[in-house]
């Protein structure tokens, strides 16, 4: 009987211990997870200012609606030495293409105009930055070797996080062209063009970006992305009806001088791009440049650091092997390097193409290097250190 | 000599190209003349005609552009009395393209068919081109995509001439259609040389 009763009180205490264990690890993965998403969030970017930075103002500067809020971010004015077009470049649209947001960084941290004006966003969605994809297992951050040591960067995702902009709508309805899309691209900046004023954090991001493009009468819009290798959109610049011309001639200029990179029409009824309603809705000429990133592949294996910076993939590889990519792939992968300089040569070619066809607005730049001298030296190469830099010259992304 | 200073070199390459005439076919005449004005078309809705069209604006040469260009166009401009004298037809595919104009590649097929059989019946010279390499060939498409290559059926063993950028060409698909069907071939390696190529076709 003893040994009955006994053996009733460990059956009886067992569910409270699985229990309490239960509830432990609950907690302790709350609370892990908790920190990692703090850090996140909070994981201080820093830049040093090019000596061509003349102004750095913020984009509620021109809409009231994103002041005090996380979307309201740095605009970087590069004023030229002489009088020229002006041209916005924009990184950080969608923050899980980090080679878009690092070019940008190149121009922020080493461009100095000769003529013309440029304006250049890191993060254009800001929001985007604080957050991965969810359930994705991705890195929250990354750094890039230095000649002074690391930097760290976050990594980011494709859509606003959930934290400031929430819920979602079963459908999106795009304003104002009534197409209906995605219900998560609600919260995809580059879905939320032109903007609405009183829409959503998203909505009105790029109602402000619009303001700006308005109000600072920019000739240009650059919007810096990457694409998976099986997304036929890639290695590619889109092209509003009105910047055909040009993104031709950057195309062929860039393919016979550097690197292979075709050019699509931007379609006229498909909404929410861009390269689609930048156009319409101002007299800016926008494009976008797309360049390869495996590591957005369904296919990718681990979703590393490592796999992020380096582009290396067998899996991605394979998929290859069956004819299933639009971009070619090997073991050397598409490391960061490549993508970013593939960017920066882009920019400075649009400047020196646009110039061509519209020398009565030239736009010309230095500082800032090509896709031959990135991928010899580095990035980190032109990424400047914090500590080293003169009183007032840094700030925090 | 760092990067920048190549591509300014390369500004002033494209400058000399496109104002003198230095390029590719300098040493050599182009094997078959065409006269102006030139209709300029696409057959499959990429892009490429922008590149065409890029060189026909910066040599001056007499054009018009047309996305989706007709058998009309044709009988209209000669009704005018001021017709046509030779049509550039750029062939390559592209889904967003065709999407964006509402139309299918089976559009496209039947579109260029009445064009170039107008084409024929006015005299008009016919020049096929492909200029945006093997991106827009079958092997750059999606899998079971073929409407590159059935633009290039289309068009260029129907063409007077051939233009094509070498990539493109990389398994001689438009050198056995020259070579079976007896069309002149020029092909060119840089894109910047199809101004040249132009002004050499053009007399320009």
């Amino acid at each position: 009987m003893m040994a009955d009763r006994n053996d009733s009180d460990v059956g009886s205490r067992l569910p409270l211990v699985r229990k309490l264990v239960l509830s432990s690890l609950g907690v302790l993965l709350l609370a892990t997870s908790g920190v990692s998403f703090y850090r996140h969030r909070h994981l201080e970017e820093t830049v040093v200012l090019s000596p061509g930075v003349t102004e750095v103002k913020r984009l509620s500067d021109y809409f009231d609606g994103v002041r005090g809020t996380i979307n309201d971010c740095n605009l970087y004015f590069l004023e030229g030495q002489e009088p020229g077009a002006t041209m916005l470049v924009m990184g950080g649209t969608h923050p899980e293409e980090p080679g878009g947001r690092l070019a940008a960084w190149l121009f922020a941290e080493n461009a100095v105009m000769e003529q013309g004006r440029l304006i250049v966003v890191l993060s254009a969605n800001r929001s985007a930055t604080t957050v991965t994809r969810l359930g994705g297992a991705y890195p929250t951050d990354f750094v890039i070797p230095t000649d002074w040591g690391e930097q760290a960067f976050r990594m980011g995702d494709r859509w606003s996080n959930p934290l400031d902009q929430w819920p979602d709508p079963e459908v999106y309805i795009h304003d104002p062209s009534g197409q209906n899309l995605a219900y998560v691209d609600i919260r995809n900046l580059n879905r939320a063009w032109p903007g609405r004023p009183n829409g959503t954090l998203t909505e009105r991001t790029t109602y402000a970006l619009m303001e700006l493009i308005r109000r600072e009468r920019v000739d240009i819009v650059i919007d810096l992305h990457e694409a998976e290798l099986q997304y036929p959109v890639i290695s590619t610049i889109v092209a509003h009806d009105r910047g055909e011309e040009l993104a031709a001639f950057v195309s062929m200029m860039l393919s016979d001088e550097e690197f292979n990179i075709g050019m699509e029409y931007s379609p006229k009824n498909l909404h929410g791009l861009s390269h689609r309603e930048v156009g319409d809705y101002s007299d800016a000429v926008p494009l976008e440049f797309e360049a390869p990133e495996p590591f957005l592949d369904a296919t990718r294996g681990r979703t590393t650091r490592e796999q992020l910076l380096t582009g290396q993939d067998e899996f991605v590889m394979k998929a290859g092997e069956h004819g299933l990519l639009f971009e070619r792939i090997d073991e050397h992968g598409w490391p960061i390097d490549v993508r970013v300089g593939r960017h920066t040569s882009a920019v400075l070619q649009t400047m020196e193409s646009w110039t061509i066809l519209n020398p009565d607005r030239p736009l010309s730049c230095r500082g800032v290097p090509r896709y031959a001298e990135v991928i010899e030296q580095g990035l980190g190469h032109w990424l400047h250190d914090p500590s080293q830099a003169p009183p007032g010259r840094v700030v925090i992304e | 000599m760092k990067p920048h200073c190549r591509l300014t070199v390369g500004m002033v390459a494209l400058a000399s190209t496109v104002l003198t005439g230095a390029g590719a076919l300098d040493a050599q005449e182009a094997p078959v003349k065409a006269e102006l004005p030139v209709l300029l078309t696409s057959c499959g809705q990429s892009p490429g005609p922008q590149r065409v069209r890029f060189f026909l604006k910066r040599l001056e040469l007499e054009h018009e552009f047309f996305e989706q260009a007709t058998a009309q166009n044709l009988r209209d401009r000669s009704e005018a009395g001021n017709p046509f004298r030779a049509i550039i037809i750029v062939t390559g595919a592209s889904l967003k393209g065709m999407g964006a104009a509402g139309v299918s590649i089976k559009d496209e097929l039947t579109r260029t068919e009445a064009l170039i059989a107008e084409a024929k019946r006015q005299g008009i010279t016919i020049i096929g081109a492909h200029v945006e390499g093997m991106a827009r060939r079958a092997q750059g498409a999606a899998p079971g995509d073929n409407s590159d290559e059935l633009s290039i059926d289309a068009v260029i063993p129907k063409s007077d001439l051939i233009v094509v950028r070498q990539d493109g060409n990389a398994d001689r698909r438009f050198s056995i259609i020259s070579e079976n069907l007896d069309i002149p071939l020029i092909l060119f390696d840089k894109n910047m040389e199809l101004g040249s190529v132009l002004r050499s076709v053009f007399d320009k």
